[in-house]
């Protein structure tokens, strides 16, 4: 099996995103590169610039990577990443972020692409939750 | 040619009695497994019809232990789609 789009849910909070990246590694049930980037260098809530840019090496394998974020500073921070490493397969998505961290998941578990994987986390947008 | 079943072009549906809920886990696998397929595919449940690829909507259908639901498949492998996405179904825990 070719290997999968990376994704990276970034926080304010370490526990919210590694617990993001627990859930959603059981519900796709495939080999996805999954990884956190939640809360400063320090631990405090807030977010890493440096954190992103490890959790992007390191679920980067050759297919691009989705970036999800939580809130405010999340967004800025991914933003200011990306500027500086300005790559056309590296790609942050305005999604729900559990709903959006789901459905990217199970997306790139199944195989999807780049296109394929962002446009599932934009679409959770609009799912009914009951 | 159109005796492959590859060719099928009436739809093919199986129904279920889903023998646990169908939550996170079985709606991602039963997800993964329909976006392998090339068909158009719904899963009904209640009046509704969603997406089987979508795990969003398959979840979103709250279908729980007991229901029925009805899997339903046209265009290329559609009996092999309705065939494994049933079988998740019928097994999911």
């Amino acid at each position: 099996m070719t290997s999968s789009v990376g994704i990276v849910f970034v926080s304010h909070s370490a526990e919210l995103a590694a617990g993001l990246v627990r859930l959603t590694a059981q519900i796709a049930t495939g080999d996805v590169a999954l990884a956190a980037a939640g809360g400063t260098d320090d631990g405090r809530i807030g977010t890493s610039y440096t954190r992103i840019l490890e959790a992007i090496r390191q679920t980067d394998r050759g297919r691009g990577v989705v970036v999800l974020a939580d809130l405010g500073s999340s967004v800025l921070t991914v933003c200011t990443v990306l500027d500086d490493h300005p790559r056309s397969d590296v790609v942050m998505v305005d999604a729900p972020f559990v709903e959006g961290a789901v459905a990217a998941a199970v997306s790139a578990a199944g195989g999807a692409d780049l296109h394929a994987v962002a446009h599932a986390a934009r679409e959770a947008r609009h799912a009914v939750k009951f | 040619m159109l005796s492959s079943s590859d060719q099928t072009s009436a739809p093919v549906e199986a129904a279920v009695v889903l023998p646990a809920a169908l939550h996170a886990r079985p709606a991602g696998q039963l997800a993964r497994t329909a976006m392998g397929f090339g068909c158009s595919m719904w899963l009904e449940h209640a009046g509704r019809s969603v997406n089987p690829a979508s795990v969003l909507a398959v979840m979103g259908l709250g279908a729980v232990a007991g229901a029925t639901v009805t899997v339903r498949a046209e265009g290329p492998e559609a009996e092999r789609a309705v065939a494994e996405l049933a079988h998740i179904l019928r097994t999911a825990e």
